[in-house]
């Protein structure tokens, strides 16, 4: 059975988003609530006029294109709030304040081709004011990934404050999809050694070529590693299982080993070597896998260096 | 308006059908006009010199030196040329620089209407 | 292997010529200043046949906005931006003043307006001049690497053939250059090659 009419007018009304259908003579058709709230204007008074004509002030040239294209051409539209703050005369009367203050908006417009009168358009509109949320930052967090102020100025590769912000997100996200997360340590040996006696623009040149190695040895767009400190480097890999994490960290071992630069003032080899340690497991929210990950690297140290020692995220007796 | 004389017109495009289809709308409207194509501003320079036509109908955006400039190249020893500049870009500044020149701007796509805008300017006097 | 004739060619990029044009029109309202569009090359691959160096973007990581359409012919057309790319042209859109969060919070909106606008302009203009109508969804916008994204593409089998379109983007004050992708992927590409044999027969 169809819904009556009246119940889909309640529903459009009821609806905390603004909504204007308009015929293909731009003529205004329905008009919902919300609009009346944020304009003052009712419905009665905008049915059947131009929807460039109702308002008490002009519409944007962008506004009225878009619309035009939507009828035209019948393909939907989207005018963000990003390069256009406010494109239609929407105000927010219930501010504290006497003057009255315009809201920033997002508007979606769509075709609708009902069975007669050409097509008609919907145009959607959202108050973006309080609709950026943390949410929404946490979406878009992987944009973070381009600027400068996340880059480390040496290396080129993420900084310390991305990775701890990455961190949190990774460590959630794994918690909340039931996601292996994997955390890789990664130290130069004998770093201190080497810049004594290369110097340390030679070290610099040396952290720059292992941090390129390192990174050429991801391919997926969710994996990341950033420079942690000094000679040390960290890399979060998402949703890969303790054995195919180890042999990530066998590549990267290899992908430095293979650099051949050489260190003569290296105890045990002619040449820079890493150490890694690994941490990986289905996380929960009171483990330590930095940690854990900090512990395998200094296994992996004590071991012998040039190696990785791979730890899960707890030991087997305290499980 | 008299179309007891046939007149010459010079089509500039590097897009062969779009020569076609202006050629197609013309051919429509004038059967009698004679039809010459140019694929750059160079060789539209080189055409015209070995003798002008009544109209021209210029793109803007084609290998070598931009349809504007050749417009200008021509108007400058030619300017009895009535010139009608027809391209996909229409951002203001293009508009400007053919009025500028004296010629008519007309926005691409090649149709019916288009092209009557370009016969409207070939047809008022200058 | 070229599957278009030098005429279909020819037209296809009249098509996208008069797409690219509106769209700079859009955008330079928007930045208040000129902007080019061209379209260096169009080019039908097989979708096996797309690979790393198809894509003459050398990056890693793509923004990308596609739109599923339908009509005469079903197609995906996804707009490919290269990252840093994709954040330079939407400073230039909205203006330098913007703080680190805001553009965090602005950027995925204001790339999914300017494929929006892109996508719009190129369908219109085909549907101008093919005298097609077609429907669409709106866009979305999401970031992949190069591998993943060639999975997607290779992956849907029913999908075989890909138009490359190559666009330049210059901001003509700002002397800024980037390069686009239109990838329009489609099972019934033929059907877009039957419209303009057609249009071509009209002529």
């Amino acid at each position: 059975m169809p819904m009556p009419d009246t119940i889909l007018e309640d529903v459009f009304n009821a609806i905390n988003l603004g909504l204007i259908i308009v015929d293909a003579q731009y003529n205004v058709l329905f008009w919902n609530d919300w609009i009346f709230k944020h304009t003052h204007i009712k419905q009665v008074e905008a049915k059947g006029h131009k929807l460039g004509g109702v308002f008490s002030e002009p519409l944007p040239p962008t506004f009225l294109n878009a619309l035009k294209n939507t009828l035209e051409y019948g393909l939907p539209t989207i005018i963000s709030n990003a390069l256009h703050r406010s494109p239609l005369p929407l105000y927010d009367f219930s501010s504290q304040t006497n003057e009255k203050v315009r809201i920033n908006q997002s508007i979606t417009m769509s075709p609708l081709l009902p069975q007669r009168g050409g097509r008609h358009c919907i145009i959607q509109v959202t108050d973006s004011t309080t609709s950026i949320k943390r949410e929404k930052m946490l979406l878009s967090h992987s944009e973070i990934l381009r600027r400068d102020a996340v880059t480390d100025s040496l290396t080129g590769i993420f900084n310390r404050r991305f990775f701890d912000e990455h961190y949190k997100i990774a460590f959630h996200n794994a918690i909340r999809q039931r996601q292996c997360l994997s955390i890789l340590m990664v130290d130069i040996d004998y770093f201190k050694n080497y810049n004594d006696y290369y110097g340390h623009l030679s070290g610099d040149n040396t952290l720059r070529a292992v941090a390129q190695a390192l990174k050429s040895q991801l391919f997926r767009a969710s994996d990341v590693i950033a420079r942690y400190g000094g000679e040390e480097f960290v890399l979060i890999l998402p949703d890969l299982s303790a054995g195919q994490a180890e042999k990530v960290a066998e590549k990267l071992k290899n992908s430095v080993f293979n650099l051949a630069i050489p260190h003569k003032n290296s105890p045990l080899f002619n040449q820079v070597t890493i150490s890694i340690g690994l941490s990986v497991g289905m996380p929960k929210v009171e483990y330590d896998i930095l940690g854990r990950a900090d512990a395998a690297l200094y296994l992996a140290k004590q071991q012998g260096r040039n190696r990785c020692v791979a730890l899960p995220l707890l030991d087997e007796e305290q499980k | 308006m008299t179309n007891d004389i046939a007149k010459k017109l010079l089509i500039v495009d590097d897009s062969k059908v779009s020569r076609m289809l202006v050629r197609a709308q013309i051919v429509a409207v004038h059967p009698e006009w004679t039809i010459l194509d140019a694929c750059s501003g160079e060789e539209s320079i080189a055409l015209v010199e070995k003798g002008p036509p009544d109209y021209c109908i210029m793109d803007i955006n084609m290998p070598g030196i931009l349809g504007t400039d050749a417009a200008e190249k021509i108007l400058e020893k030619y300017p009895s040329i009535r010139m009608v500049i027809l391209s996909a870009n229409i951002q203001e500044t293009y508009q400007s620089r053919a009025n500028a020149l004296g010629a008519a701007f007309v926005a691409k796509p090649v149709s019916e209407k288009s092209i009557a805008l370009a016969l409207n300017h070939f047809q008022c006097p200058k | 292997m070229n599957l278009l004739s030098e005429m279909q060619r020819d037209a296809l990029a009249e098509v996208f010529n008069i797409g690219a044009g509106r769209a700079a029109l859009s955008i330079s309202e928007i930045v208040g200043d000129e902007v080019k569009l061209s379209v260096p090359s169009i080019e039908v691959k097989k979708s096996v046949e797309i690979g790393v160096e198809t894509l003459p973007l050398n990056n890693e990581r793509f923004g990308t906005v596609h739109q599923n359409f339908t009509g005469p012919f079903e197609a995906t057309a996804m707009l490919l931006f290269s990252e840093e790319k994709a954040l330079e042209i939407v400073r230039d859109m909205m203006g330098s003043q913007m703080s680190l969060e805001e553009l965090v919070e602005f950027e995925q909106e204001a790339m999914c307006e300017l494929g929006n606008i892109i996508l719009n302009a190129c369908l219109s203009a085909m549907a101008d001049i093919l005298g097609i109508s077609l429907n669409s969804t709106l866009p979305c916008y999401t970031i992949a690497s190069c591998t993943e994204l060639l999975h997607t593409i290779t992956s849907s089998m029913d999908q075989d053939y890909v138009l490359v379109l190559n666009i330049v983007f210059t901001s003509v004050k700002r002397e800024s250059e980037g390069q686009l992708i239109l990838l329009l992927s489609s099972a019934s590409l033929t059907n877009l090659i039957r419209h303009i044999d057609h249009f071509l027969g009209g002529i």
